[in-house]
């Protein structure tokens, strides 16, 4: 992660900088005091005194300075640290193939790009604040050496412990807390899963058997409760405790040495400040430590992502060929593809849809029709085979302008919050007004759209406003078309239309679909009619082709699969609802 | 002096309480902590001693200087030393004490406080449920107590003893001298000032940052989600870009924060470094006077400590103190939430057979207790008008009507989930709101529509309808139903986690779970409320046949929105309008030509158009 940190330089040498001058400061003032007492006020120079004291005034005023400095130089630095990994990560992962996606889960995403990367922040910080810290602790200890060698030993004998005590309890007490954090989650648990269910619970009148559940979690926070405490305890007293200790030898090693005349009264008092002074340094360290084991482990996790080379590149520049022209012509050439390896999906598929053609892909569940619909895009590649538009290897051109000539709707309807008009000009975001409302129109959209409290600009999912899945299925429709594409792909498109709906959207369908390359991936046979050929898909690859009737006529398989698609009881459900609506 | 972060978090308007509040929420604490009183008179004694032993050593310190050093008497240094030593000693031992003390007392009292709580809103009856979000409800149980865990874990204990520290240690200084506390105390007053700016600028800055990072998330997590989108459209640029001015703005918020603390920490160590002047130049001048001695300077110095950090420690925990404060004010009024449903005195039990008789029943919702912002939600229009029902022992009644009509209300006032605003309902002749509850949720078992699904097994889940029933008895409520083959094919069969990833089950499986708990409980009575989404293929089948052989020879009353369903039952009632438009059975209302004859004709002719 040393890459994120180099822009800064300026700012990193200036807290270093910062940080030694403030130690500096810091360490004089202690002598200064000591120095009024011994030899101002008990020689009785109430004038060396003041002086002195002004003199600790002004070294303060540094002092001040420079700890704001390098705080701020620390902070910041960190900060932009992050900020830029996150930059990179989201950008990173904006440009990562289908594949990744599929296998990565957003919240475990979302993790990296949030905690993880602020545990590579918060190292950051700790780093030149500890470089003070240690400039702090060799110049104490540089100090009270040289004015006495064995005081300083026995004073400052016992602060290790301190930094001993301090990585062991932050050793011991990580784990209790986690452990105290998942209880208290599984009590959410309980009491969450008691709200939502809340008409089950009162309905068979279960609430004793709940409480006994929480009774049995708020037992396990208690114990893991008074198991930190106990940690607790045992740690924060010694903060306060081991310093004194110190402080006692001082006063007494010390006092012994005043007495023979080896050191002064006044050093009594330097020596208590620098111990003063000792504590955090020292709890820091052991603070560090800790955090950077949790923060190599965050970017070790951050770094595996970004060193992940996105599959699906543009070609070499040389190897490029220019994006051809045509109606849309897509040619199958024994296609071979599977999501990894031992789950093939397509196993030798060849297949020619000509130039605005539409054709209905059919198959049972996992006959890999999706799939066929997800390669012309090419979200992902052929394992073997190949894939051409109008007579090009979509490997040959450049990602961009391929996806810019293909439209798709996909099965799970994905809408941003954002506007409605935002999200059907997504793929041209400087679309006029009037190609959103025409895209609108032809995607059957428009009427609803209208009737939305704020028309075309109602921004989706606020204030608990919701589409139905139908009409959000429309405006992914209006999405498609708006890029006016040379191939349109619709993955069940027209799954969640209301019935009595979808023949609008197919006579609004039939005129986008009009001499446009059109894949349509269905098994609703009104959906199916819209298409001028079906192909139906097995195992692999093509087990026939030919018009709907045709095939209802003469392929038994076709049949079948029609007939599990649409399974009585699905259909009539859907429909048993509908008197409620129309009386 | 902390270096790191401050790590309290911010405080927002909703979090704070006004004068008079704060002192309710106190009163009533006190009272919640009778109980404790000992524990806390102990732990309070205690802590009393253990700041006394923080406080002895500078003063053993002058001690040790002006009886030791500054009359060269070896023996006195020896004393003041060891005295030192001991004090630290005793203070080492009362410190694991107090923490102790504290956190078993306080996670005591807090573990009380959840089962409290949870019981308390557990009895509050349904339209308390409809008032109120889950969410903000769990937030009580989480948030809210998590606040006060972290108060009594991390705060309490530092917040007493720090303001003692401080009161103590200007006590001790006064009492040494008076004329060098006046120098050193002039310097407090700036302090607590500037501690009081930061504490309110950086918590308005914090609040900042946490909505900029929600932002910021918000965006992180669409980009995320809809990647294929955007991917799919080339719009890769687009979202890098919005990402970058969110990011950024983060950047700024939290920048922010670094700004302030850039002032306020730099201030706090130099106003440090005058007091130290100070005490020097004004103690110079005073030992010269031989006001003061030179031991009391240094035990001066040493003291500064004590009077700095507490300042800057309790402008810290306000934070702390402030949100328990508030989170107590909110648990305090879910507590004071009672019951809509609740049990009359000389409540009796229901008999085990008899008809439910519905009389003259007038409903409408809203018109309760306020909700917990205090709102009152106005009466709403009547949903029921003067209905009327009457459903004999062993008779199955379906109620049909169109969404909104009012049948899913009338079924929950069957099952006393409201209390009617006019009329009664009644079974075997006793009114049902001068029966026990649990009589009632023996008797009247409800199935809701949606098959809710508790974390645990199948079985655990099924055992929700009768407590502590036997792994047999589930098997028996299981083959009643005809539902082995069905459970033996999940992954695990009864004993599948229904949770766990690859074992999520169907709508239609949930509803099974479902019916089979109301086999289990095995009530005379069952209102059920069947499933308004599809169901799918595979299970649909199953469902009808199980619902068939749970109300074989039961009373029962369904919310039908099939009108296959309804066709089975005994009786149909057609409810529209807040009002019973006409009763039969199927085929007497068929052959009246009315309204259900209408519906029905239009669902059987939509049924007939089906592509299969």
């Amino acid at each position: 992660m040393g890459s994120a940190v180099g822009p800064q330089r300026w700012w990193v040498a200036g807290g270093v900088l910062a940080g030694i001058l403030w130690t500096a400061a810091k360490l004089t003032i202690p002598l200064l005091a000591a120095a009024a007492i011994d030899d101002g006020m008990r020689a009785g120079d109430t004038d060396k005194v003041i002086r002195l004291t002004v003199v600790i005034v002004a070294i303060g005023a540094i002092q001040a300075l420079c700890t704001g400095l390098r705080r701020y130089a620390a902070f910041r630095i960190a900060l932009r640290t992050e900020t830029d990994l996150r930059q990179r990560l989201f950008a990173h992962l904006q440009r990562l193939h289908f594949a990744f996606h599929d296998q990565a889960q957003t919240g475990q995403l979302m993790a990296r790009a949030n905690t993880d990367i602020q545990q590579v922040q918060t190292v950051v910080i700790l780093i030149p604040l500890t470089v003070a810290s240690i400039f702090t602790m060799g110049g104490v200890l540089t100090i009270m050496v040289v004015k006495s060698g064995a005081l300083a030993l026995l004073a400052l004998g016992a602060l290790p412990l301190l930094n001993l005590a301090a990585t062991r309890f932050s050793r011991r007490i990580t784990p209790v807390n986690l452990e105290l954090q998942e209880e208290l989650a599984d009590v959410s648990g309980v009491v969450e899963e008691t709200f939502s269910g809340v008409r089950v619970v009162k309905g068979f009148g279960v609430e004793q058997q709940q409480v006994r559940r929480l009774q049995v979690e708020a037992d396990s926070v208690l114990d893991r409760a008074l198991a930190a405490a106990r940690l607790r305890s045992g740690f924060m007293p010694l903060v306060d405790f081991l310093p004194t200790v110190s402080m006692v030898a001082i006063l007494w090693y010390g006092g012994h040495q005043v007495l023979d005349g080896r050191l002064q009264v006044g050093d009594i008092l330097a020596y208590n400040l620098y111990i003063l002074m000792l504590i955090w340094p020292l709890r820091m360290i052991g603070m560090l430590i800790a955090q950077a084991s949790r923060a190599s482990a965050g970017a070790g996790r951050v770094h595996e992502i970004l060193v992940t080379d996105p599959a699906i590149a543009d070609p070499e520049p040389s190897a490029a060929a220019a994006f051809p022209q045509g109606r849309g012509e897509l040619r199958f050439e024994n296609v071979q593809f599977g999501y990894g390896p031992g789950r093939s999906v397509l196993d030798g598929l060849d297949l020619v849809i000509r130039g605005g053609e539409a054709v209905a892909i059919v198959g049972a569940t996992g006959s890999g029709k999706t799939t066929v619909a997800r390669l012309v895009p090419r979200f992902y590649d052929v394992d073997a085979g190949r894939i051409c538009l109008d007579g090009v290897d979509l490997r040959a051109v450049p990602v961009a302008d391929l996806r810019r000539s293909i439209g798709i709707v996909f099965e799970d309807t994905f809408l941003f919050s954002d506007s409605v008009r935002e999200n059907i000009a997504f793929a041209d975001p400087e679309a006029p007004i009037a190609a959103v409302e025409r895209a609108a129109r032809l995607a059957g959209a428009s009427e609803f759209i209208e009737a939305l409290p704020d028309g075309y600009d109602t921004v989706i999912g606020e204030h608990g406003f919701s589409l139905s899945g139908g009409q959000r299925q429309r405006i992914a429709i209006a999405r498609a078309v708006l890029a006016d594409p040379r191939v349109l792909i619709l993955d069940d498109a027209t799954s969640s239309v209301d019935p009595t709906k979808e023949h609008e959207i197919r006579s609004a369908l039939g005129e986008v679909m009009d001499g446009r390359t059109t894949l349509i991936i269905a098994h609703r046979p009104a959906t199916i009619a819209l298409a001028d050929r079906v192909v139906l898909i097995g195992q692999g690859r093509v087990l026939a082709t030919g018009t709907h009737q045709e095939l209802l006529a003469t392929n038994a398989d076709y049949r079948r699969v029609l007939a599990t698609a649409s399974v009585p009881g699905a259909a009539d459900a859907a429909i048993a609802t509908t008197p409620e609506v129309s009386t | 002096m902390r270096a790191g972060r401050v790590d309290t978090s911010p405080v927002d308007d909703d979090s704070r309480l006004d004068r008079d509040s704060a002192r309710r929420v106190l009163r009533r604490l006190s009272r919640m902590l009778v109980p404790y009183r000992r524990a806390i008179l102990v732990a309070t004694v205690v802590l009393v001693a253990q700041t006394g032993c923080l406080l002895a050593g500078p003063a053993l310190v002058r001690a040790g200087v002006d009886n030791g050093l500054v009359a060269h008497d070896a023996a006195a240094l020896n004393r003041a030393a060891l005295a030192y030593l001991i004090v630290a000693i005793i203070g080492l031992v009362l410190g694991r004490s107090v923490i102790w003390l504290v956190a078993r007392t306080g996670e005591r009292f807090l573990r009380e406080l959840r089962e409290r709580l949870f019981r308390h809103m557990t009895s509050l009856s349904l339209d308390f449920f409809d008032r109120e979000k889950t969410g903000r409800l769990v937030s009580r149980m989480t948030s809210d107590i998590d606040a006060l865990q972290e108060l009594i874990s991390q705060g309490l204990v530092m917040f007493v003893q720090n303001f003692l520290i401080f009161v103590g240690a200007i006590v001790v200084i006064v009492s040494m001298s008076w004329q060098l506390s006046l120098g050193v105390l002039l310097i407090v007053p700036p302090v607590v000032f500037a501690s009081r700016w930061f504490r309110t600028r950086s918590n308005l800055a914090y609040l900042e940052v946490r909505e900029r990072i929600g932002e910021n998330l918000a965006t992180l997590q669409e980009g995320l989600e809809g990647v294929r989108v955007v991917q799919a459209f080339g719009q890769e640029r687009g979202w890098i870009k919005r990402f970058h001015s969110t990011n950024e703005n983060q950047y700024e918020a939290n920048l922010e924060t670094v700004r302030i603390s850039a002032k306020y920490f730099p201030f706090v160590e130099f106003t440090g470094v005058v007091g130290v002047a100070v005490i020097v130049g004004w103690g110079g001048v005073l030992v010269d006077q031989s006001v003061v001695s030179v031991g009391t300077v240094l035990a001066f110095v040493l003291y500064l400590n004590n009077l700095f950090e507490p300042i800057q420690q309790l402008s810290q925990l306000y934070n702390t103190v402030q949100s328990a404060g508030a989170a107590l004010h909110k648990i305090f009024g879910l507590l004071d939430t009672a019951p809509s449903i609740g049990e009359k005195p000389g409540a009796v039990d229901l008999p085990n057979q008899g008809a439910l008789e519905v009389a003259a029943v007038t409903f409408a919702y809203g018109g309760d207790a306020p909700d917990l912002d205090g709102v009152i939600h106005p009466l709403g229009p009547e949903v029921l008008r003067d209905v009327s029902l009457s459903v004999a022992a062993g008779e199955r009644v379906a109620l049909v009507g169109p969404t909104g009509a009012g049948k899913s209300t009338l079924a929950k006032l069957m099952a006393r989930f409201y209390d009617p605003r006019g009329g009664a309902v009644s079974f075997g002749g006793v009114d049902l709101r001068n029966a026990t509850l649990s009589s009632l949720r023996r008797t009247i078992v409800v199935v809701p529509q949606e098959g809710f699904l508790f974390a645990g097994t199948v079985r655990d889940n099924i055992r929700i309808g009768r407590d502590g029933a036997s792994d047999e008895a589930v098997d028996v409520a299981v083959a009643a139903l005809g539902l082995e083959e069905i459970f033996a094919a999940f992954p695990d069969g009864l004993d599948t986690e229904v949770r766990e990833r690859g074992s999520r089950l169907s709508a239609g499986e949930k509803q099974l779970v479902s019916l089979t708990r109301a086999a289990l409980a095995d009530p005379p009575v069952l209102v059920l409320d069947e499933a308004t989404s599809n169901l799918d293929p595979g299970t649909e089948h199953a469902v009808e046949r199980a619902m068939d052989r749970l109300t074989e020879g039961r009373t029962v009353v369904v919310v039908a929105h099939r009108l296959s369903t309804a066709a089975r039952c005994d009786r149909i009632a057609v409810v529209d309008n807040g009002g019973l438009m006409e009763v039969g059975s199927h085929d007497e209302l068929l052959a009246r030509g009315g309204r259900y004859a209408t519906l029905y004709a239009a669902w059987d002719a939509a049924s007939m158009h089906h592509p299969a």
